[in-house]
């Protein structure tokens, strides 16, 4: 109450409040199998949704887990021409690297080259697209490296044929490895046209293996050390992509602007060629446009869902109101009769309405918390079917699906369940408002 | 696909492949320009099967021996290569690249529809595969279509005398050739000219199948070689980059040299250097 308002109102809302408390509490558990049953049918509602908010977002932390640890990370420099159509030339200087690096001492920054090319077997061939990443620094800023099937991880030297040709270890996709019939141990021979328009080619062994890491690498993927790029493709110039991990997720907007900023500033200290277009930095969200919408789909699915699960549960609530006012239609003209206020009456049904939703959202999220501990440690697990893993949307899913509860989840379908419940009890308290009492105590 | 031809496609990383089997193909697909043959009654048929073949032959005869330098032009960099070329018929030849060093002895054989290329610097050879064959070639402003099709070109394409006439104070003939209804190709329309005089190539048009131009192919500086007037500069001009064009010269060509089938073998590819 505010103090603008006269002194006697306040003080007779203050007063008689704990009394119309008591009474609606008390009114409650006069029937306690019809209030028991409204309870357990709204607090089973609360679970669902709360168990539907947890294993979507369980799928979305996976996704965006995909999205940046595994091959994105968080941040990604390209120039304009690299990202329009893969442009061989449009490269980053390599001092750019060191450069940004200082810029923010927090962010952890690995480069990445690309190209495309032909790669051999002694019995097939096909076409490959060629990744090139720096093995001491790409650990910090994704697990690609770790993300082995078969064989071990090595991106050096492997030994030298005899015709003194040096072979380098390389790591291909799951899917390429199987369509080429190729396993750790094996030779590959790439074929490419490289930068100075001559025809790149070398030898290779297959050193290890790939887990899926997105559908395109999984197919076509061939993974090697920056150097090994290098002298297949006599691209020294730069790179075409800088992966950057921040090391707070809440920071990645104010650096996203810092290293666009910095970027515009060595423009300028130092043009580029022109051909390759301006330096751009992307977070993961604009990189994976198709995630970050699925992200903002998921929140409105856990809302949309919500809202119906516990629209129909609180039919019940309603349902429930609706008898107990019916019955009490007598009691409450009498009350009526002897000078109880309408509204005393009406906020006395609504608290009667407010203590069963919030019984209800104790018991609810009690019960909601217990079972989605289950959830998320053992998850739901369809390994037995899709081994692999299952890729929707250009992402790859591991097989178990896991829950994860954000509390807030909780207090959010907590709040709802509530206000919608008390929406719906407008329609019984509004009958008490309504009566006659010289008609019904007759 | 030629529009992409200087960047690296995720999707499509065929496109880039194998510089050597343009230049082979490249030779042999300009010797089979758009010659095809023709079941079109209105038109004297042996006129346009006349010109085909004439054309056909006209840098390869039944077996040849070629020297020749093509020029690759785009933005990033101009490369000139010299290649030598033997070819029997218009299902067996072999290109071996001589200069520059860097790539010096990378060799291609075609026979038939096979291609294999011969890396030195790795001693290996490795099959182009199919898949290979649908996209643009890199290095060069042709496509893999150009390539391979041009074995199926009489059967992919259906072709008559569109204009015979005085046109620019020369008499030519026009060849239209237009794709056959259940054809796989790329292109929409082609259009050739030929001088009457001597039956001397002028230049081809390319349309796509919206029938906007997408590049031209013109053919100069003839010489007599034999009984016939070869024109030794090919030129090709992508409509959408005027900056960047593929030339293709004929340093000097020999006919009827006597090659051998197992001159066009895997053996033959790893040995000649």
């Amino acid at each position: 109450m505010t103090t603008a308002q006269p002194e006697f109102m306040s003080a007779s809302v203050v007063s008689r409040f704990p009394i119309l408390l008591f009474v609606a509490w008390r009114n409650i558990w006069r029937n306690p199998v019809r209030s028991s049953l409204t309870i357990s049918a709204l607090a089973s509602g609360l679970i669902m949704v709360i168990l539907y908010a947890s294993l979507l977002e369980g799928m979305t932390r996976q996704m965006v887990h995909f999205a940046t640890d595994i091959s994105t990370s968080h941040m990604q420099v390209h120039r304009q021409a690299f990202i329009d159509d893969q442009d061989l030339y449009a490269t980053l200087p390599w001092s750019y690297l060191e450069k940004i690096q200082q810029a923010h001492p927090s962010i952890q920054v690995s480069p990445r080259l690309y190209a495309a090319g032909l790669a051999s077997s002694s019995t097939t061939s096909t076409g490959v697209l060629i990744k090139a990443v720096d093995p001491k620094t790409e650990p910090d800023v994704t697990q690609m490296l770790q993300h082995v099937r078969h064989g071990k991880l090595n991106l050096d030297i492997a030994d030298t044929t005899e015709n003194g040709v040096q072979r380098y270890n390389l790591v291909i996709g799951a899917q390429l490895a199987r369509n080429m019939k190729v396993k750790p141990g094996d030779e590959l021979v790439l074929v490419t046209q490289a930068a100075d328009g001559s025809i790149g080619n070398a030898l290779y062994r297959i050193a290890a293996v790939l887990k899926p890491l997105e559908p395109n690498f999984d197919r076509m993927g061939v993974l090697m050390s920056i150097e090994a790029y290098q002298q297949l493709m006599y691209l020294q110039d730069g790179f075409h992509e800088l992966a950057i991990k921040v090391a707070e997720m809440k920071e990645l907007a104010s650096i996203q602007d810092t290293v666009a900023n910095k970027l515009k500033q060595f423009a300028q200290e130092k043009s580029l060629d022109e051909l390759g277009g301006k330096a751009v930095v992307r977070n993961w969200r604009q990189l994976s446009p198709a995630v970050a919408d699925l992200l903002e789909m998921s929140k409105a699915f856990v809302f949309i869902i919500g809202f119906i699960i516990i629209s129909l549960a609180s039919l019940g609530m309603l349902n429930t109101m609706l008898m107990a006012v019916h019955e009490r239609t007598h009691e409450f003209g009498i009350l009526l009769a002897i000078g109880m206020k309408r509204r005393w009456l009406l906020l006395m049904v609504l608290l009667e309405s407010f203590f069963l939703a919030l019984v209800s959202a104790v018991v609810g999220s009690l019960l909601g918390l217990v079972i989605n501990d289950y959830f998320e440690k053992y998850g739901i697990d369809f390994s037995s079917a899709m081994p692999d893993g299952y890729d929707w949307a250009g992402m790859i899913f591991e097989p178990v699906m896991k829950g994860y509860l954000l509390p807030a989840d909780v207090f959010t379908a907590s709040i709802m369940m509530i206000m919608i419940t008390m929406l719906a009890s407008l329609i019984p308290s509004w009958r008490t408002v309504r009566l006659k009492p010289a008609e019904v105590m007759r | 696909m030629l529009r992409k031809r200087n960047t690296i496609k995720q999707l499509q990383p065929l496109n880039r492949q194998n510089y050597i089997a343009t230049a082979v193909l490249l030779f042999l697909y300009i010797i089979s320009l758009p010659l095809a043959a023709t079941e079109q009654g209105r038109q004297p048929v042996t006129k346009v099967t006349e010109l085909i073949q004439h054309i056909d032959k006209l840098w390869r005869g039944n077996t040849s021996r070629a020297n020749m330098t093509m020029t690759v032009k785009t933005r990033r960099y101009q490369r000139t290569m010299t290649m030598e070329a033997w070819s029997r018929g218009s299902e067996y030849s072999l290109v071996v690249i001589r200069q520059p060093i860097k790539d010096k002895g990378i060799a291609t054989l075609k026979v038939k529809d096979n291609i294999w290329n011969y890396l030195p610097k790795i001693n290996r050879v490795t099959k182009v595969p199919s898949s290979m064959m649908s996209g643009s070639w890199m290095g060069s402003h042709f496509t893999n279509d150009d390539l391979v099709k041009e074995s199926t070109f009489e059967e992919d394409f259906s072709s008559r005398i569109s204009f015979e006439g005085l046109r620019d104070g020369k008499k030519i003939y026009e060849i239209t050739s237009i794709p056959k209804p259940d054809a796989a190709v790329v292109w929409g329309k082609v259009v050739m000219v030929i001088e009457q005089e001597n039956l001397l190539p002028r230049y081809a048009v390319y349309y796509d199948e919206e029938g906007s131009l997408i590049r031209t192919m013109t053919f100069d500086q003839p010489r007599q070689l034999d009984a016939r007037t070869v024109p030794m500069r090919l030129t090709l001009q992508p409509e959408d980059k005027p900056e960047e064009s593929t030339v293709v010269i004929y340093n000097d060509i020999e006919f009827e040299v006597p090659l051998k089938d197992s001159f066009f073998s895997l053996q033959n590819l790893q040995r000649r250097r």
